[in-house]
């Protein structure tokens, strides 16, 4: 066992990162070659990129990687003193490959003054970057050597982009709603939310009114889905408040200093389903399609098919009342089923504040589980699925109390950040409400991620302080999207902050073992097909499931590809699909630590 | 990071190194020196409050000539209004020299327990009970404690024994049955949670937050039914443990806030006096503050004195002319005083200032339907619809509002979509009424009336049904079960001592007993609501 290759660290840890066989250098099994290179296979199937970088031994897990790759942003929250809520809800951060180039591009989400009559000089935080604050779209430029490393580089393309976000920005939704091939991006505001449509030359358009999503109030997190399987993305958006600046509520603390006011001083905002009608516009079927069940406010989206029957579900998670679980009827409507599926509370009954939610399978038994993260004092909840959408609390089974019930989780989301076959979380923090011994402070709601280890037993252990600098950086953690922004077989992370710099975490482990990546499209649009369910089947009988999507999170979006971690392994796996139209298709011959496209249709 | 960056003043005081126990914990790291909070940002009583305290506390822990357990008073005194305010890092450590110097005293580490239980330390909250415990090993709170500590630690093998010795020193405690139902529960052990759990229940019925882990048990066992039984039963309630030492925080603090929220929970459990003496306590130290203003308003109207609580109404808007809420409450005043001018007038200032707000928009239609703005109020109703389409009150409002403007068929049509998207009785009894006495002969359908009342168990139809019942079955021509009916209808008003409306169907009697239909489907006095 190449133990000698780690930084030192608990010798369990390593154990499950590096298993017998696996050096730290390249592996010959890893033959680099240029990102993006199509391989013209009969089987549908695309190399997409490779990877086989040898890695220093001495290199933390993870290192921010934004001031090396130009990655230069900083959100602006517009607090001028007067506690304004969403000056502490924001922002989201969005990884697409807008202009199919085969590499992630970014969508940060920005935000503006709030209070009526004040200027950029009344901020208390002063903006960063391009003035007046905006959103702001970051082009990937990633280059790789023949020797397989890579180097980022980001531009700023949003003036050239058609995209103009002057708003304040919560969150990023992706999907193609047109099915041309070419990425859409909606935007959730506090206001207006919007609707661009990828022009395919590099531009948009926007589209929020005519498409008939531009809802006001105040929506968070989105979703994209294909809900009745008709082939069109549709789309659920998370409201969270009933709140303006007008009706504003002053609230203080325990000692009489100002704070931001908890949820329950205002009304929860219902959520909206639109149902893409195939022609650039959507119907609200809310009322409708969504039966049984009180809204509540909603911060955190996921969908995925939680009881196995072939039909996308919804889970939300709702700020400090009761979670939904809208399971799909099949016949356009869903109904609530989270109070008896034992989704829409803890295992004791109680409501939290749920912010954060991602689903996936970390126990690799076949069906998606759900965690969520918290506010301080409650800690992360994980929710296991039987495989029929009847879930148990195993919050405190899991360990994960001790290490997230001081912390205010946002984004988060299911990694296998070491590729070992296990999904491990990352959580980034920060709180909602000040300790009272920081009142004194501008904005001292910071705290810090944490990383937490899949042990293969239901259980994780929190691995923060092996990972990295970066985990140490005490933040207002908001946004979180996942994905492999340099396509090297492993996720990395990019954390938005609140009223600070958004961070890249760069992974630089998760490629010392084997992987496969994936990317699925359908077999007559080029699209992501997002709801699609991916089973790797190993030599010795052992299957990971994943999904396509891009929600989870926190107000984010992820890459719609998949990437599954294999350990030490390269044998080939076998590669099943079970497409949203509920299709299922094979492939044996799946190339290991690449990137490939598969093509509805193109299997057996 | 809750327990991290504490602004600690710049004169901040080391504890004297003579107030080390060394006597008795000799091999102890030095203790941090006990400094206040920064306390800038707080209001000024919570400031002099914690100042004047400090004095006193400096004047008995700085002089040696005081016993060690005066002092470790004194410091935990402090420590106990730092932790009413919520100051957990300062508090934290006036507790830790309490504790060096009382090491028999169990309020300390009992103290502590809490404090890192809140802080998220769970380890150490399970050791500083497990610290006060050792102390007073019969103490059921304690064990009480400790045991909820182990379980938020995931360790319920160290939790079932607390939770066990509890129950053995109190045979009759919820609580404890409650905790052993939950270690069961996390073992896996269906049956055995589902036992302690009715045991709870049996000792406190109304200990409705036991509902929800019993349900889990259920469906856990494969009993569907009992779990959805229970689910429904189930209110999101604390098992109370009773903790007179953690009370004795409760109203320590003197701050607006404070008193606000010891005020709201008084509101909670219905002592509208005791509230309202909290909020006055809160104006005396902030007498700007609207929401004190409101809330003992509210306090005084439960008491029953309308114009007291009228006048803190107003005062609350004379502070905060945008005060949505206390437009919205003035205007509920105006309505029950029969002035409903002025009460829509209320309404309306409410919902310009906050245009999401539901509940006054709907008080805002009922009262512009029932001054005959019948326009006026569908507007209402449908942008409340707009805002959150699952208000059912409004699609109600709405659909009777269009009976009242003889737009039968939009209202048929929107009660046939109502009735489909909520599970609420209300909409089939509205559809059967409109299908059997809407005076459009377009729209009235008999038998369609009859298939919907059918549709509606007797229970879903409700003790209010029977003029209904009657109208439907004239409308088919059955005027003998109509009269029967009818007069079971007019019996039950007369019984419930609304003569007005047992003189309405009455009248409407004599039509049946004339067989001679009904067509008007709501009487003016129960049309919107």
């Amino acid at each position: 066992m190449a133990l000698t290759c780690l930084r030192p660290i608990r010798a369990v840890i390593a154990a499950l990162i590096l298993a017998p066989g696996v050096g730290c250098a390249g592996d010959p099994a890893r033959q680099p070659s240029s990102a993006g290179s199509e391989d013209g296979t009969d089987h549908g199937r695309t190399a997409h990129a490779v990877t086989g970088r040898g890695q220093s031994a001495e290199r933390e897990w993870f290192t921010d990687g934004a001031p090396a790759a130009e990655l230069d942003f900083a959100h602006f929250n517009g607090m001028s003193g007067r506690f304004y809520m969403p000056e502490i809800m924001g922002p989201g951060v969005g990884f697409l490959d807008y202009d199919n180039d085969g590499d992630l591009d970014v969508y940060f989400v920005q935000a503006r003054m709030l209070e009526p009559g004040k200027t950029l000089q009344n901020a208390l935080i002063a903006p960063h970057g391009p003035l007046p604050p905006t959103g702001r779209l970051f082009r990937n430029d990633l280059s790789v050597a023949g020797d397989g490393s890579r180097r980022l580089r980001f531009t700023d393309v949003t003036d050239r982009s058609g995209i103009s976000a002057p708003g304040y920005g919560m969150g990023v939704a992706t999907g193609d709603i047109d099915n041309d091939g070419w990425i859409d991006l909606y935007l959730t505001n506090f206001g207006r939310s919007q609707m661009f449509r990828n022009k395919g030359d590099g531009t948009f358009v926007d589209i929020s009114r005519r498409s008939g999503t531009d809802g006001a109030g105040w929506a968070v997190s989105a979703a994209f889905l294909d809900y009745d399987r008709d082939g069109w993305l549709d789309l659920y958006v998370g409201n969270y408040l009933n709140y303006t600046i007008d009706a504003d509520k002053e609230c203080f603390s325990a000692t009489g200093g100002r704070d931001y006011c908890a949820p329950q001083v205002y009304r929860a905002q219902p959520d909206r389903l639109y149902r893409n009608k195939g022609d650039g516009t959507f119907d609200d079927v809310t009322s409708a399609a969504l039966v049984g069940a009180q809204f509540g406010p909603a911060l955190g989206v996921v969908t995925a098919d939680f009881d196995g029957d072939g039909w996308i579900d919804i889970y939300v998670a709702n700020d400090s009342e009761p979670n939904q679980l809208w399971i799909n009827q099949g016949n356009g409507a869903f109904a609530d089923a989270a109070l008896l599926a034992g989704a829409a509370f803890t295992g004791e009954g109680k409501a939290e504040a749920s912010m954060g939610v991602d689903a996936g399978d970390f126990d690799n038994d076949g069906d998606e589980d759900l965690f969520m993260t918290e506010l301080s004092g409650e800690g992360s909840n994980l929710y296991v699925n039987d495989g029929s959408a009847s879930f148990t609390d195993l919050s405190a089974p899991s360990m994960l109390g001790p290490s997230t019930v001081r912390s205010t989780g946002f984004g988060t989301g299911w990694l296998d950040f070491d590729n070992d076959g296990w999904l491990d979380l990352l959580s980034v923090n920060g709180m909602v409400r000040a300790v009272e011994e920081r009142l004194s402070a501008p904005f001292p709601y910071d705290q810090r991620k944490h990383l937490l280890k899949n042990l293969r037993n239901r259980q994780f252990e929190e691995v923060s302080a092996e990972a990295g600098a970066v985990f140490q950086l005490s933040e207002v953690g908001r946004g979180a999207a996942f994905g492999d922004i340099d396509n090297d077989g492993d996720t990395d992370v990019l954390v938005a902050n609140a009223g600070g710099p958004a961070r890249l975490l760069i992974n630089e482990i998760g490629s010392r073992n084997h992987w496969v990546g994936l990317r699925l499209v359908g077999q007559h649009t080029t699209r992501d097909m997002l709801g699609a369910r991916v089973a790797v089947v190993r030599g010795d009988g052992a299957t990971l499931w994943r999904r396509i999507r891009t929600d989870g999170s926190y107000a984010s979006a992820n890459d719609p590809r998949v990437l599954v971690g294999l350990g030490d392994s390269a044998e080939v796996p076998t590669v099943r699909v079970r497409w949203p139209n509920g299709r299922e298709e094979e492939w044996s011959d799946v190339a290991v630590n690449r990137w490939t496209t598969l093509k509805e249709g193109g299997g057996r | 990071m809750l327990t991290s960056g504490c602004g600690t003043r710049p004169d901040e005081r080391a504890a004297p190194a003579t107030d080390r126990p060394t006597g008795t914990l000799p091999a102890a790291p030095a203790l941090p020196p006990a400094t206040l909070p920064d306390l800038s940002h707080m209001t000024d009583s919570v400031r002099d409050q914690i100042l004047e305290l400090d004095r006193a506390v400096a004047e008995k822990t700085g002089n040696l000539d005081i016993q060690p357990a005066e002092r470790s008073a004194a410091y935990g005194e402090m420590a106990n209004l730092l932790m009413a305010a919520r100051c957990f890092e300062a508090a934290e450590r006036y507790y830790l020299h309490a504790q060096a110097l009382a090491p028999a005293e169990i309020r300390w580490p009992y103290y502590l327990g809490h404090l890192y239980r809140t802080t998220g330390e769970l380890r150490k909250s399970a050791e500083s009970f497990e610290r006060a415990l050792a102390l007073k090993g019969d103490d059921g709170t304690i064990l009480l404690r400790l045991g909820e500590a182990y379980l938020a630690e995931g360790r319920p093998e160290r939790a079932e024994p607390s939770f066990a010795k509890a129950l053995s020193l109190q045979p009759g405690s919820v609580a404890a049955q409650f905790g052993l139902g939950r270690v069961s529960l996390a073992r896996q052990d269906f049956a055995t949670a589902a036992s302690h759990l009715r045991e709870a229940l049996r000792l406190d019925p109304r200990a409705a937050g036991v509902h929800y882990p019993l349900a889990m048990a259920y469906r856990a066992m494969g009993d569907r039914a009992q779990a959805e039984s229970h689910l429904r039963q189930w209110r999101q309630v604390e098992i109370p443990v009773a903790d007179p030492l953690m009370r004795e925080l409760d109203d320590l603090l003197q701050s607006p806030a404070a008193y606000e929220s010891r005020g709201v929970r008084a509101l909670d459990s219905g002592n509208w006096a005791a509230a309202a003496e909290h909020f006055k306590k809160g104006i005396e130290l902030a007498p700007k503050s609207p929401s004190l203003r409101h809330r003992l308003g509210t306090a005084m109207f439960m008491m029953g004195d309308a114009a007291g609580a009228l006048g803190q109404f107003d005062e609350a808007l004379r502070l905060s002319p945008k005060f949505a809420l206390a437009h919205y409450s003035v205007g509920v005043l105006m309505e029950t005083s029969g002035r409903p001018t002025e009460a829509i007038a209320r309404f309306t200032a409410a919902v310009s200032h906050e245009p999401s707000y539901i509940e006054a928009r709907l008080r805002l239609a009922g009262a512009l339907g029932r001054s005959g703005r019948l326009n006026d109020a569908l507007s209402q109703y449908e942008e409340i619809i707009r805002i959150d389409p699952r208000v059912a009150d409004a699609r109600y409002g709405q659909a009777v509002t269009l009976v009242r403007l003889q737009r039968y068929q939009d209202a048929l049509d929107h009660l046939s979509d109502d009735m489909k998207t909520f599970d609420q009785p209300s909409f089939a009894l509205a559809l059967a009424r409109v299908l059997a006495a809407a005076p459009d002969d377009r729209v009235r359908d008999g038998r369609r009336a009859m298939a919907v009342m059918q549709a509606l168990t007797p229970e879903q139809r409700g003790l209010d049904s029977g003029e209904t019942m009657a109208m439907m079955f004239a409308e088919v021509g059955q005027f003998e079960e109509a009269v029967a009916w009818q007069r079971g209808a007019v019996e039950q008003a007369q019984r419930a001592g609304r003569h007005d409306v047992a003189r309405r169907l009455a009248e409407t009697l004599r039509l049946y007993e004339r067989r001679q239909p009904c067509r008007t489907p709501w009487g003016a006095d129960e049309m919107l609501p």
